[in-house]
């Protein structure tokens, strides 16, 4: 099918619609806005607090052979190559996806699709439009908690600038693979509950392959490992998405 | 009269293998009000989905005002068309008026006349899902009718509604259907019959009916309705060798080749038998009619 020109206004327009919408859901909102400060903020900041009360003692038990452990010496090197990813990861995949499979899936559920289907839009406009603003919502609920972790870990611990920046690229390409995704399982998934399940079974094997990335992969190269599997990730399920997106399969 | 709508040999099966629309040809002309008829399952609306672009067909070709549905060009054809969809759901966050806002910018034009011909003044900063039904349905009319569209296409428009709601959603459309182009896919024959001048029936993804509604119902085989005061049992008795008869209320309805000629021959047989007949009048075909005599 053809796109509807002009593109871009379309999505603005339809963008427009969506962050008003999310604005008003009190859940989406409290969701929104709960799970990333308790992933970005609270957890990282209790393993900090817990990390720094325990500094002093050595990794002694730590073998060697694994790649990835090489260099670090206390606990606090533990939390950022090794526990701080693995937040910022599940952060980023875990934030927008699950609204942005909500409101994909209750526009089709509740049949409001329809009075979208009767204006002059093309299904792509619509779910772009979808994915771009609970992206956006994404980020700009990360981006502060980020902040926070980023001047706590600059003042706290011994992380320079380019960690910052790297755990950063990392968030940013783990929203990415979370909005492909999304978009992949809306319209594979019939309705919320299958979706929130496959959603579980694809964020449980990403949660390993980062797990296993942090661990093998040493220094700063582990960020950008991660960083590039993530963009993979998001990117093949897009394409395959948009490949596959049409209405009948939106409507259906 | 140049072609505003066209259907030709399209084929629509679903990813269920279901054959919702089995090689079908029709065409409505510029300016021409025309009812897609027919029962559940005839491919109504699939045909108002591959219109709007939602479905692609299987086999054929489907074309809004002259081009072919997804092609280039295709978009400023829907520039050009407004469509009202069968009862969507509404809502929940968000006002009329920002629901027509969105449809108006799309179109870029203002909302100020569709909110003015629909009355919705009082109504636009009601959340959708707040609106009664027949506010509701006038919302989704004056999006669909908020650029002035050449072609109006509507899926069961007052399907839900209660009688008031139904109505005046007919008063509306009854003014914004005159000489637009307007598809109306409904099971409502007396609403098919009061706004549109053309039919087409499908049964199974087939057309088998397709004209002007008064020639149609002149093609229809003419009936007399007779009433007689000893009851339409008698006359049904009285009348089977005649023709087919159907009970209407206290009168039935018998088909007759020529009203002029038979239904004076019929009186007289009856008033022979000792019926004391009170009412013999040639009836006029309705769209049931025809409906009914096309899907038997």
């Amino acid at each position: 099918m053809t796109a509807f020109r002009p593109l871009h206004r379309s999505v603005r327009l339809l963008f427009r619609k969506e962050v008003r919408q999310f604005l008003r859901s009190r859940q989406a909102v409290l969701t929104g806005l709960l799970l990333p400060a308790l992933l970005m903020v609270v957890a990282p900041g209790l393993q900090l607090f817990s990390a720094s009360a325990s500094s002093a003692r050595a990794r002694s038990s730590i073998p060697s052979v694994v790649p990835g452990l090489n260099g670090i010496t206390d606990v606090r090197g533990i939390f950022l190559y090794l526990t701080f990813p693995l937040f910022v990861v599940l952060a980023g995949l875990m934030t927008p996806s699950l609204a942005a499979v909500y409101t994909v899936i209750s526009e089709r559920e509740r049949r409001s699709i329809e009075l979208l289907v009767a204006l002059p839009v093309s299904v792509t406009d619509i779910v772009t439009a979808k994915l771009a603003a609970n992206l956006a919502v994404a980020a700009v609920t990360l981006a502060p908690l980020f902040a926070i972790d980023a001047a706590v870990i600059l003042l706290v611990t011994s992380a320079g600038p380019l960690f910052v920046l790297a755990a950063f690229f990392v968030l940013l390409a783990a929203l990415t693979a979370s909005i492909g995704v999304s978009l992949l399982l809306a319209l594979v998934a019939r309705d919320f509950r299958t979706a929130n399940n496959l959603n579980g079974a694809f964020v449980l094997p990403t949660m390993i392959v980062t797990g296993l990335c942090v661990t093998l992969v040493p220094g700063l190269w582990r960020f950008l490992v991660l960083a590039v599997l993530l963009l993979a990730m998001g990117g093949a399920a897009s394409w395959i998405a948009l490949r596959w997106l049409t209405f009948e399969r939106y409507l259906s | 009269m140049p072609t505003a709508i066209a259907f030709q040999s399209v084929t629509k099966q679903y990813r269920n293998g279901k054959v919702a629309l089995n090689g079908v040809s029709w065409s409505v002309g510029a300016g021409s009000r025309v009812c897609l008829l027919g029962p559940n399952g005839a491919g109504k609306s699939t045909s108002i989905r591959l219109l709007e672009g939602a479905l692609e067909p299987t086999a054929g070709s489907v074309e809004l005002l002259g081009v072919p549905v997804g092609e280039r060009g295709y978009d400023q054809a829907r520039l050009r068309t407004g469509i009202v969809p069968q009862g969507p759901g509404m809502y929940p966050d968000l006002t009329a008026a920002e629901y027509l806002q969105l449809a108006a910018d799309l179109y870029g034009v203002s909302i100020e006349g569709a909110i003015q011909t629909f009355g919705l003044r009082d109504h636009m900063y009601l959340r959708m899902a707040e609106l009664s039904g027949g506010f509701q349905r006038r919302v989704v009319l004056a999006a669909a009718l908020t650029a002035e569209p050449e072609v109006l296409l509507l899926d069961e428009p007052t399907v839900g509604l209660d009688p008031k709601a139904s109505h005046d959603v007919h008063e509306y459309l009854s003014a914004v259907m005159q000489g637009r182009t307007s598809l109306l896919c409904t099971h409502n024959l007396a609403e098919a019959e009061a706004l549109c001048d053309q039919v087409i029936i499908l049964q199974e993804g087939r057309v088998i009916v397709q004209g002007r509604l008064e020639e149609l119902r002149r093609g229809a085989r003419p009936r007399l309705r007779l009433a007689a005061r000893q009851g339409t049992e008698v006359l049904r008795a009285t009348l089977r060798e005649v023709g087919p008869v159907h009970v209407d209320g206290t009168a039935v309805l018998v088909e007759v080749a020529d009203p002029t000629t038979e239904a004076p021959m019929l009186l007289r047989r009856l008033l022979d038998a000792g019926l004391d007949v009170y009412e013999c009048t040639p009836v006029r075909a309705t769209l049931e009619d025809v409906f009914l005599e096309a899907v038997r």
